[in-house]
């Protein structure tokens, strides 16, 4: 009889650990927007809140959802390089290189299609991409939601995020989303510069750090907007250091790869991709969507005198003809000095966007 | 006493029955056919109004990226026109604040709003963006407005410039052999001096499913050939409205609102 006790109680326990246990009391998150950004949209049907940030924190890091368990969403998107890769391309599971750079992640809750190509006008629906794709994580998503669904702590954080039992891609796509939104970059010296040149009030720290901008980072800032110059603010402007479009850049004369066509079927469209936000340009080499400039001397050297000419180059590289807007030494270094002041250290060490399982 | 009272009754629900109140026209949304007496509540469904701006080359259909002949002999392709209208209005009527044409993105549409087409019958209006808003911080507008820098795009230059009000870029074969477009053009005319009014009077509103529209004309040949400044893209495919380039702004400033029709 005391035996039997003893199991009781022993079993009682053990299964208590593993009880489902948890409530449905979201507290909703209230974004932190820059002073100098835009407000953000959030989808109605996938709003912010405390707990599904968190959830989706632990889902960017979860090796769980690849076919091997090795590899995350972290393991191309490295916070350290901007939440992209320092090398051209990307392996999976299976040892297979894809054929695009990996892009940083940050600001995207601004962003209106996802990808090189813009497949995918959703950050939810981008998400559902890589963990099905045999040369990325190579795993069906019903594999991954039931190892996820096998793990009690993965099921409570599922219910205080939704309120509802049940783990499918949709829900993992959501909270990944709700994190990576928060992934705001802000802070770097060409905030401060953009808002001193705007008359845009400065905090204490920012303040301080407009003392610090160097004469040649001003002079390199006034280059890269003019048009008579690097002319480089046409495809990147604004806070956000980008503008919302598909571009041909001059990089090659024909193409291996179609980018955008691939998505619309459209010959106009071959050879263009998405324009990329220069913010952390510093750390998110290599660059361009196939990796093919390791250091942005190699980058401002191919706006100065290596564009190539096609069917369907941007009109906005208005020097195409003559190769490029032929900047010189001096030019170059300055435009250089300006690119480095994009870099935003507070942003890659928020402790908020790091692996939370170390 | 108690035929009194009946009487009294009697008259007394027929005199609070011939005093119904409540919307008395038939045309609005909340049409009471009981109510003999208007209590001003009526509503009334707002048409959708939509202003389309078509453009051609001369008489043939205009599309981005196809290739026309100009009176050079050239070959062009446009490959975007994008506008900013503004304070469009009649009166003290304003139909519009601020609606950004974009015809690769959103085709022939310059704007839709609801509205009351009989107010409109006279359109006024700028090309481009008064001074005071054209230096504002282009982030502080709202989402769904074109001035919003997340709208805006490569229509804003910057706070000082301000934003682009006419860009029309494309690729011109010089050369005409038809397949040799590495010319680029590149026409952005904007800050303050190069804002410019414009409107239309007798305005025939067709009716649509749901309202009404109006179709106005863009004629890209028209803007080139301009008899008073006639644009020679060989010669002339830049401008960003700066010093150096002022000429060849005014030139499209004035042409564009030539092209302009309705």
């Amino acid at each position: 009889m005391r035996a039997f006790f003893f199991y009781f109680v022993i079993s009682m326990l053990f299964l208590s650990c593993n009880k489902d246990k948890t409530t449905f009391t979201p507290i909703p998150y209230a974004i932190n927007i820059p002073s100098h950004f835009p407000e953000m949209e959030i989808p109605q049907d996938n709003p912010m809140t405390e707990e599904g940030i968190e959830l989706g924190r632990f889902l960017f890091y979860e090796i769980k959802l690849s076919g091997d368990n090795t590899m995350s969403c972290s393991s191309c998107h490295l916070p350290e390089y901007g939440f992209a890769e320092n090398t051209s391309f990307s392996t999976g599971i299976d040892g297979i290189s894809g054929n695009r750079n990996a892009m940083p992640l940050f600001n995207l809750g601004w962003e209106d299609f996802f990808f090189w190509d813009g497949r995918r006008n959703t950050l939810e629906g981008q998400i559902l991409g890589p963990v099905p794709n045999p040369i990325e994580m190579h795993q069906e998503w019903k594999e991954a939601t039931n190892k996820l669904n096998a793990d009690v702590n993965y099921r409570n954080m599922f219910y205080r995020a939704f309120g509802e039992e049940g783990i499918d891609s949709i829900k993992v796509s959501k909270a990944i989303a709700q994190f990576l939104r928060t992934i705001i970059s802000s802070n770097s010296k060409f905030d401060v510069m953009y808002k001193y040149e705007n008359s845009l009030p400065l905090s204490p720290s920012e303040n301080e750090m407009l003392l610090t901008v160097e004469a040649e980072e001003w002079a390199g800032y006034d280059l890269f907007k003019s048009l008579n110059g690097a002319d480089c603010f046409h495809c990147h402007n604004g806070p956000l250091m980008r503008v919302k479009k598909f571009s041909n850049n001059g990089l090659d004369g024909s193409f291996s790869d179609l980018g955008r066509a691939l998505v619309t079927n459209d010959p106009n469209d071959e050879g263009k991709f998405k324009v990329p936000s220069l913010r952390n340009i510093e750390l998110t080499a290599p660059y361009m969507h196939d990796g093919r400039f390791n250091t942005l001397d190699e980058v401002i050297e191919h706006y100065s005198s290596g564009i190539h000419i096609s069917s369907t180059i941007d009109p906005l590289i208005e020097f195409a003809g003559q190769g490029g807007v032929q900047l010189d030494a001096q030019e170059k270094f300055l435009i250089k000095k300006f690119l480095l002041t994009l870099t935003d250290t507070v942003f890659i060490n928020n402790p908020n966007f790091k692996d939370p399982f170390n | 006493m108690i035929r009194f009272i009946f009487i009294l009754l009697t008259c007394s629900f027929f005199i609070a029955s011939c005093k119904k109140e409540g919307c008395t026209d038939s045309q609005a949304e909340n049409y009471n056919p009981n109510a003999n007496e208007d209590d001003g509540s009526c509503t009334y469904a707002s048409d959708l109004l939509q202003i389309n701006v078509n453009p051609k080359f001369g008489a043939q259909n205009f599309y981005l990226d196809s290739a026309f002949e100009t009176s050079e002999g050239y070959f062009v392709k446009f490959t975007d026109i994008k506008f900013y209208i503004s304070e469009l209005k009649n009166g003290n009527d304003v139909l519009c604040d601020v609606a950004l044409y974009d015809l690769r993105q959103t085709q022939h549409n310059l704007t839709s709003i609801p509205g009351d087409y009989s107010k409109y019958g006279s359109l006024f209006g700028e090309i481009g963006i008064d001074s005071v808003i054209n230096h504002s911080d282009p982030s502080a507008f709202p989402n769904d407005s074109p001035l919003n820098i997340s709208n805006a795009g490569l229509m804003h230059w910057g706070w000082n410039p301000g934003y682009i009000f006419i860009s029309i870029e494309g690729k011109v074969d010089t050369l005409a052999t038809g397949n040799n477009f590495n010319h680029n053009i590149s026409f952005h005319v904007g800050t303050d001096q190069f804002l410019q009014s414009f409107g239309f009077d007798n305005l025939i509103w067709i009716p649509t499913d749901d309202g009404y529209k109006l179709d106005w004309t863009l004629d890209l040949q028209a803007f080139l050939n301009n008899s008073q400044s006639a644009i020679d893209l060989k010669n002339e495919f830049l401008t960003h409205s700066g010093s150096g380039q002022m000429i060849l702004a005014e030139k499209v400033k004035n042409n564009f609102l030539i092209a302009l029709t309705q």
